[in-house]
């Protein structure tokens, strides 16, 4: 059954696969196709799935921190009206120097996301033209997206937090004993443990 | 503005119940809450009956509605415009968010305590609050306003210091001139 | 001693002019609440946002030209009122007639312009780009509806052989007429001028608050805000009572005076809640079509048919 249904999404991986040899497809489910290849490879990827394959639309850039395996990974979310298959294009990068090419040849508003992407992550784009400033104003810490970025601790120095707010914790036993109401029935029931 | 019960001139009455019954409101809607806003002020629950209108520049508002999380980027605009407004001027703030920072008690780039920034003189909490509490934030301002102790501007002009120094953490590039009328 | 009564009676015309304007504005607060379902403000709000504004303290400064543009809108207002008969007959303010002269229709023509030329200047001054962008609106909407305002009062002119308001008043007196029956192309024009002389919606694109923070009024507040309310409520009140003046035959007392502006008034209003907002080109062209060829009916009619 699935053979017969996950046709063109195979067809797909094959001719990719046949193109590029540093490349591994798989097929996800219905209508969803990943692909994995070297940075080096990515412009020319897009630019095959775009002008070859019919994958005309680039509905998404975003990127992943692996600070475990000290990577990077970009993906790419293109979609073909004609297929009606999405395809993802992921490549790893390194952490230490991440650098990878600009894509916004290819698709104008590329340059948004790799504009969103240098400021929150601190990937650098090569040939990417465009204001070093996209949505933070005078930030000179961490890229912020970063999942070794504290926030807590950045908050911390930064802000105040008001008293009794330093933490998610649950304030109503402490709100309870201020006012000296009792908690109602029905809250009682969403408690957090 | 606050005088003793006793020396209390006619025009005095008459300025204090007008500056209550008429606030012009400059709702400062980046938050969540200001979806909370348009029912306030249309039919449902109709704001207008106690003379609150909405105003839409700072130059004619007399109350800075600030309607939920501040960005240390929208905080320097907010002080932009409480100063360019004229005085008597009021602040509300508006929904947990400006009490102590909310759900965003932890992100990186909003403001915690709006009341370290610009003084607030009502706090509605909240997330986020209805228009019935909205309304009742409006008619507690009112209340304070008859009392004389909705004097906010007064403080931050005696503690423009504290005020500054606070903002000037938040806000590393300073390029604003030192008090904007 | 004559003087003085002059004197009085102008501040007493003043503050007639600007309570029943303020009034006004109150009602039409309160009706636009109405029709949308709300309860609206009281009566009396306008005067309390007025009162408010006046007792605001002002620490703003563009310049000389922004102090001038509410004080020259304020004064266009009270100048156009001194030269308006606002009751027929010589009954209850006779020192009118000194100020009136052959051709002040004409004058009054250009003086209900100094105003918005007035605000323009000053709100141009204070730098602001909104600002400007509603001044060249206003000025172009203004450019729109003065046309067929102007045909239909010279439609008049022409059919009554005058040019001074006392004579046209003393026409549909001795006649026992009034110009909306003698002249109806005249009166609708007016009518239709009216709509835009208002500046309600549909024809409030210079103001718009939503898109333009309010226009020629954005660096205005407190003090220049309140002359500026003030004016206009005045204003209002004589472009009523020249148009009732001019076509309903003035009016004899007081009551009469309220009852016929306040259902003239109802027009721009009420057909203003109803509708959405037109844009500058279109609200000119909207003028420079059916009110326009209405106008030019009304002078046909008056130099051909009468
Ligand atoms: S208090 Fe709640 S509703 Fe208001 S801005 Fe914060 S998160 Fe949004």
């Amino acid at each position: 059954m699935t053979d017969t249904i996950l046709d063109k999404e195979q067809k797909l991986v094959q001719l990719l696969e046949q193109t590029f040899k540093k490349l591994s497809g798989k097929v996800v489910r219905q209508r969803r196709v990943t692909v994995s290849v070297e940075k080096e490879l990515v412009p020319s990827v897009l630019s095959y799935a775009k002008s070859q394959l019919g994958y005309i639309h680039l509905s998404h850039m975003s990127c992943v921190d692996w600070p475990e395996n000290n990577n990077f990974e970009i993906i790419y979310i293109l979609w073909s009206p004609a297929d009606k298959v999405q395809l993802f294009i992921k490549t790893l990068i390194n952490r230490e120097n991440p650098e990878i090419d600009n894509v916004d040849m290819i698709w104008k508003h590329a340059n948004t996301y790799e504009r969103e992407i240098r400021e929150m992550y601190g990937i650098q784009f090569n040939g990417l033209v465009g204001a070093q400033e996209f949505i933070l104003e005078d930030w000179d810490d961490m890229p912020p997206m970063r999942r070794d970025f504290d926030t807590v601790e950045y908050v911390d120095d930064n802000y105040t937090f008001r008293p009794g707010r330093e933490d998610a914790g649950d304030v109503r036993e402490e709100i309870v004993k201020r006012s000296g109401e009792d908690i109602p029935d029905f809250a009682k029931k969403y408690s957090r443990d | 503005m606050i005088n003793d019960k006793n020396s209390k001139k006619i025009v005095d009455i008459i300025q204090d119940f007008s500056r209550r019954h008429s606030l012009f409101v400059l709702a400062y809607g980046t938050g969540c809450g200001a979806i909370e806003i348009p029912p306030t002020m249309t039919s449902r629950y109709d704001a207008e009956r106690f003379g609150i209108r909405g105003m839409a520049t700072p130059r004619q508002a007399d109350l800075l509605l600030i309607t939920g999380y501040l960005a240390s980027k929208t905080l320097k605009r907010v002080i932009r415009a409480y100063e360019q407004m004229q005085d008597p001027k009021y602040v509300i703030g508006f929904g947990s968010c400006t009490i102590n920072g909310g759900m965003y008690w932890d992100s990186y780039n909003t403001i915690k305590i709006l009341s370290d920034y610009i003084p607030v003189d009502v706090y509605i909490n909240g997330c986020m609050p209805r228009p019935e509490a909205v309304i009742t934030g409006f008619i507690e301002l009112q209340n304070l306003i008859k009392e004389g102790k909705a004097n906010g501007a007064q403080k931050y002009k005696e503690n423009l210091e504290w005020y500054r120094e606070n903002q000037k953490k938040v806000i590393k590039d300073w390029k604003m001139p030192d008090y904007n009328w | 001693m004559n003087i003085w009564i002059t004197i009085l009676g102008f501040l007493a015309t003043v503050f007639l002019a600007f309570v029943v304007g303020v009034f006004y504005g109150g009602f039409v607060r309160k009706i636009t609440a109405r029709v949308q379902n709300r309860v609206g403000p009281p009566v009396y709000q306008n005067f309390l946002d007025i009162v408010k504004l006046y007792s605001k303290k002002t620490a703003i400064n563009h310049g000389w030209m922004q102090h001038l543009g509410p004080a020259f809108a304020i004064t266009a207002s009270v100048t156009s009122l001194m030269f308006i008969p606002i009751l027929n007959g010589t009954g209850w303010f006779p020192w009118f007639e000194n100020l009136n002269f052959k051709g002040d229709l004409i004058f009054l023509l250009y003086m209900m312009v100094f105003g918005s030329l007035g605000m323009a200047l000053g709100a141009g001054q204070t730098g602001n780009p909104n600002s400007a962008i509603g001044v060249s609106r206003g000025l172009s909407q203004m450019v729109g509806y003065e046309i067929p305002w102007v045909l239909a009062l010279v439609a008049l002119m022409l059919q009554t052989k005058t040019t001074s308001l006392t004579g046209l008043l003393d026409y549909q007196v001795s006649n026992g007429t009034w110009m909306m029956f003698e002249s109806p192309f005249a009166f609708v024009a007016a009518v239709l001028a009216m709509l835009g002389m208002f500046h309600y919606a549909p024809f409030d694109v210079p103001f718009a608050p939503a898109e333009l923070s309010s226009g020629p009024a954005s660096e205005f507040g407190g003090k220049y805000l309140a002359l500026m309310m003030s004016s206009g409520s005045i204003f209002s009140f004589v472009k009523l009572v020249l148009i009732v003046d001019v076509f309903m035959g003035g009016a004899s007392n007081l009551i009469m005076l309220v009852v016929k502006t306040f259902a003239l008034y109802m027009i721009p209003v009420l057909y203003g809640i109803v509708s959405p907002r037109y844009r500058t080109e279109q609200s000119i062209r909207y003028f420079w079509g059916w009110p326009t060829f209405i106008g030019i009916l009304g002078v046909i009619y008056a130099v051909f048919v009468r």
